[in-house]
């Protein structure tokens, strides 16, 4: 049982705060990942985990005990660098074993072991040469074996594919998602790719400059974001705003020059709350393109149009305007045929739309909105 | 239909006169001849002082001193090795006390020098002391060693070490320590901070990581700088002079230099003498010459 627990964790450096009042729970054996854009404080909640860096403020809890002062080595954790972090002047297996060594594990041991884990990593065959003369991909490898050869309590990874081509990258996640659940060992990754994250994730935990935004799984976060940061950041195309004017149950684009409006159901109208200005969000695949017109339908011009095979990725504009607020990517079915220039008609599946807040970005009305879950998305 | 922009067509540039000079000699006949011309005037000029040296201890005195020069030496003298270690047994002493100095002083300073340098390189340090203070240390070696001469020679008499072993390593060691932070430096600021923090996570203290991960990766450095400080040690002989004065501690630069006396330049002595102090430093440059070249082309990653 071992379940790891940020108490209001605080890294300030200087005036900058890195991360600010963390308070994040992983269960046993579950695999958590901290995502966000560069910058959002995700690496420092994990290297505090580590014990790489010293939170300024809060506490780290390891199967209820504190560990906030504890010095690495003797956390029990292991973690896998961006750069794999391999020792050049060992070979593969003397990499792998070396934990077990500075342990004081006996040679005998620690050869078996060392043997075991190239065996699930299927590395066997490297174990005598030197690293450098590893492919990335099996250095990755190496990497991970010297992480799970010790049996920690928690496995973190920092970035461990960011540095693959991205054949590579698709084959080691799905194998670290195998070894994790084999392990069984309570898992924090750190990424900035979002498709990495839905597909790893039991949880997710999205930061942005330093605050976790929202905590969830991949499910939760992508068709429930709590803010405006979070709907726009997870979900590839990102997902479309509009800054709209609520009356009634009549929406209208509160930017000058829009001469469209349209109308909500009912439900969703008062779910909403009072009138007033609000920034709607939709994603793209949740807009359906018509190329003929329809008087429930908002008209609009093809700009771009990005075709990916089964389907496509559409540029559109409202009315003659270029503005970037008045811009919408939508996915349609590659069969669509559309050019740029053409006109085509936008339907918004209402139950899919996310209302926040413009000042705070907060979502406005969570639970009610959503009620039928949708389709699955394409991650 | 408009036409093409010029754009994509790189512009056709005439080349220059050093281009055209360059291109029409490169890869010729004369561009090696100039090439290995210019390196073995390098080498006879770097050489030939060493081979005059050399032979020189191998010839009589007359034969070293006649004109025109005796280019290459008509007999092979061995009788200079024994005159000298006859006439001056010191000079035993002063080889023994040599390699003593030198010996403790490059290890000493070496490894002092790379515990400073990875302090500076790994920890944090406040306005940024971590350059200012490895300036400082660098900085001692500004002004000319003269300048401070006799401050330490008064120094040196009030606290015993004047004419003493540890006396030399320890002035040697000041005087190393700055060349040696600075090229273990650059060494350490090459090795990933990951590697250290993994060795931590492993299971090291930071000072273990320090000894089983970085000092080993750092070897080319250590041997560069290590050697750097053997050379100047093993050469040193303006303060070997001043604060040694008999065979106690005095070293083979100073016994070099008291064969040059008022009355006479004793020139097969000094031949002998110095062909003598030459072997030690190139026989270790040869041991480690591979990580010498690694080193001092500051490549961590072979």
């Amino acid at each position: 049982m071992v379940k790891v627990k940020y108490d209001s964790v605080e890294k300030r450096y200087g005036d900058t705060i890195a991360v600010e009042d963390a308070e994040v729970t992983v269960e046993d054996g579950e695999f958590a990942v901290l995502l966000g854009p560069s910058g959002c404080g995700k690496t420092t909640t994990l290297r505090c985990l580590a014990g790489l860096t010293k939170p300024t403020d809060g506490n780290i809890f390891v199967d209820g005990t504190d560990i906030t002062d504890v010095h690495p080595k003797n956390r029990n954790i292991a973690m896998v660098f961006q750069n794999f972090a391999l020792y050049p002047h060992m070979t593969v297996g003397e990499n792998i074993g070396y934990p077990l060594k500075i342990a004081g594990v006996s040679k005998e041991e620690r050869d078996r072991r060392v043997e075991e884990t190239a065996d699930i990593l299927q590395i066997s065959e490297l174990i005598d040469r030197s690293v450098g003369e590893l492919s990335g991909g099996q250095r990755q490898r190496v990497a991970l074996g010297r992480a799970i050869v010790r049996e920690p309590a928690v496995f973190l990874m920092d970035e461990p594919l960011a540095n693959l081509d991205a054949k590579l990258k698709m084959g080691m996640r799905t194998r670290i998602k195998r070894l994790q659940r084999e392990l069984d060992v309570t898992t924090l990754y750190v990424t900035h790719d979002q498709e990495e994250a839905m597909s790893l994730g039991d949880k997710l935990i999205v930061m942005d400059k330093g605050n976790v935004q929202q905590v969830g799984t991949g499910d939760e976060i992508y068709h429930q974001p709590v803010n405006r940061f979070v709907a726009g950041f997870i979900g590839s195309p990102a997902m479309n705003f509009l800054e709209v004017e609520k009356d009634g149950a009549v929406v209208r684009p509160s930017i000058d020059g829009a001469e469209f409006e349209f109308e909500l159901d009912d439900d969703i109208a008062s779910a909403y709350g009072t009138d007033g200005t609000f920034t709607l969000g939709i994603r793209p695949e949740h807009v359906a393109v018509r190329t003929t017109e329809n008087p429930r339908c908002i008209p609009g011009t093809v700009e771009v149009t990005e075709p990916l095979g089964n389907e496509q990725h559409i540029d559109i504009t409202f009315g003659d305007l270029s503005s970037e607020d008045l811009q919408f990517t939508v996915t349609a079915s590659g069969s669509l045929s559309v050019e740029r220039g053409d006109t085509v008609w936008l339907e918004f599946e209402q139950e899919h739309l996310h209302a926040f807040e413009q000042s705070s970005g907060e979502r406005i009305a969570t639970e009610e909105i959503v009620q039928s879950k949708p389709n699955v998305p394409d991650s | 239909m408009a036409t093409k922009p010029e754009t994509d067509t790189p512009v056709f540039e005439t080349p220059g006169r050093f281009e055209k000079l360059y291109n029409e000699y490169e890869g010729t006949k004369w561009s090696r001849v100039a090439i290995y011309g210019g390196l073995s005037m390098y080498l006879l000029w770097t050489l030939f002082p060493v081979y005059w040296m050399v032979t020189g201890s191998l010839k009589t005195r007359e034969g070293l001193l006649t004109f025109p020069p005796q280019w290459i030496p008509l007999q092979m003298e061995i009788s200079n090795y024994v005159v000298l270690f006859t006439q001056r047994p010191e000079f035993w002493r002063f080889i023994l006390n040599s390699m003593i100095v030198t010996i403790a002083t490059t290890i000493i300073a070496t490894f002092l020098g790379a515990c400073a340098a990875y302090g500076f390189v790994a920890f944090d340090w406040p306005y940024d002391l971590d350059f200012h203070l490895p300036f400082y240390i660098l900085s001692t070696r500004f002004m000319p060693p003269i300048v401070v001469a006799i401050p330490i020679y008064v120094i040196f008499r009030d606290i015993a070490l004047v004419n003493t072993l540890p006396g030399l390593i320890l002035l040697y060691v000041m005087f190393n320590v700055p060349f040696v932070v600075w090229m273990m430096k650059g060494f350490f600021d090459e090795i990933p901070d990951s590697l250290v923090e993994s060795a931590m996570i492993d299971g090291h203290t930071h000072l273990g990581a320090f000894f089983k991960i970085v000092l080993p990766l750092a070897k080319p450095g250590l041997f560069a700088s290590g050697i750097f400080a053997m050379i100047i040690t093993w050469n040193e002989l303006l303060f070997a002079l001043i604060i040694t004065h008999s065979a106690d501690a005095a070293t083979l630069p100073v016994g070099l230099s008291s064969l040059i006396t008022q009355y006479t330049i004793q020139w097969e002595l000094i031949s002998v003498a110095g062909t003598i102090a030459m072997i030690p430093v190139l026989i270790f440059a040869f041991i480690v010459r591979d990580e010498l070249v690694r080193g001092f082309s500051m490549g961590v990653d072979g």
